[in-house]
């Protein structure tokens, strides 16, 4: 492969890295598994960017190749079995931004979306992403009608498991 | 306000609660090889090829089928073993053309829909193969009913004993029960094996289809 490809993916997914990362939170739950998924999907990124044309949005484009590879191209490492939990580990909060009730709301929130399966969640990273449901129709390949529904399913389930 | 909602405003200020990788760490990762699901199909595809091709030449230079060359059936063998290889080849290339529409960029449905593709032309390969190995398993026991001087000895000697039915049917089932294990054997295998690694894949789309309904 050429170097200046190379430069120009490297530099482009250095700053848009945080969209991997946030793939990665939903569909992994420990430290070990985020970075195996962080890796694969670098990989997927990079087989797939020689064919990338400008007319999309690189952000758009990543949204796509992350979700597909972690719905579907993805193969759980044996690693991310029996290690260490996320929770409070990894991800510091700032000290200014602390507000306990809504803090606690938030982790049991997370905790809630981590038991969604694998659809949901992509639909779930859409929405909380600012995709609107041409969007989401789009990258999921199901009409948009149906993604309207799913996503009030979705809504309706999250607060069935928060409010058993 | 909706649950979601809540979510939504945390989800976008926590820009900075990940670790940030460096140009060099991204580097890095591209050198790295993929261990994609897709990768594992194709080689598992590509040993299941070779496999079959593998028995093939291998069943040829046996002590049975050097019996076979006696038996004059050239007729028989040459064009059931053209047809093996002509249709060994279209699989080859119905397989290699589904393997190079999987594109990580097409919508996850229609991903999902090209794996599952690249995978049926796999089982279609591995079914005609038991079938094939039926076809020639019959083929093989007519003609040696038909030529095997051993054989026709052997059935002469049952029949004059007034056991000529016990004798065909003892060959028949025994070759039936053969057949069926290896062929439970085999399928038990691909079984697991996709099982393992289609499992999720499965889930998914299964998932997706509903929503469709």
């Amino acid at each position: 492969m050429n170097k200046e490809l190379e430069h120009s993916f490297v530099e482009l997914l250095e700053k848009h890295q945080n969209i991997i990362h946030k793939v990665c939170r939903l569909y992994t739950n420990n430290y070990d598994a985020h970075n195996d998924l962080f890796q694969e999907i670098t990989i997927q990124l990079w087989k797939a960017y020689p064919k990338f044309r400008g007319d999309a949005k690189f952000s758009t484009w990543m949204y796509r190749v992350g979700l597909n590879t972690a719905i579907t191209l993805y193969r759980k490492s044996k690693r991310s079995i029996n290690t260490q939990d996320f929770e409070g580990v990894e991800f510091k909060i700032k000290a200014e931004d602390y507000d306990d009730t809504e803090e606690q709301q938030l982790k049991v929130l997370y905790k809630a979306v981590h038991q969604l399966n694998d659809i949901e969640k992509a639909l779930v990273f859409l929405y909380l992403e600012d995709k609107d449901y041409r969007e989401i129709s789009e990258t999921m390949g199901i009409s948009e009608v149906n993604a309207r529904v799913k996503m009030n399913r979705i809504k309706t389930k999250l607060r069935t498991i928060l409010n058993p | 306000m909706d649950e979601l909602d809540l979510l939504k405003k945390d989800w976008n200020k926590g820009d900075n609660k990940f670790p940030k990788l460096s140009y060099n760490e991204i580097y890095k990762m591209i050198l790295k090889k993929s261990s994609s699901i897709v990768k594992w199909i194709f080689i598992i595809s590509l040993l299941e090829f070779a496999l079959w091709t593998f028995i093939s030449f291998f069943l040829k230079d046996t002590e049975s089928m050097k019996r076979f060359d006696q038996y004059d059936a050239d007729a028989v063998f040459i064009p059931l073993m053209i047809i093996g290889y002509i249709i060994l080849a279209y699989f080859f290339y119905l397989f290699f053309k589904n393997y190079k529409t999987i594109s990580a960029t097409d919508n996850a449905k229609v991903l999902m829909e090209n794996i599952l593709k690249t995978r049926k032309t796999v089982k279609q390969y591995v079914a005609f193969n038991l079938i094939y190995l039926v076809i020639s398993t019959i083929v093989v026991l007519f003609l040696e009913f038909d030529r095997d001087q051993q054989v026709i000895d052997q059935v002469n000697q049952a029949a004059a004993n007034g056991e000529a039915f016990k004798f065909y049917a003892g060959i028949i089932i025994a070759t039936i029960l053969l057949l069926v294990v290896a062929i439970g054997v085999l399928l038990l295998f691909y079984w697991l094996v996709y099982g393992i690694l289609l499992k999720r894949l499965n889930r998914n789309y299964k998932e997706l289809k509903k929503l469709e309904v």
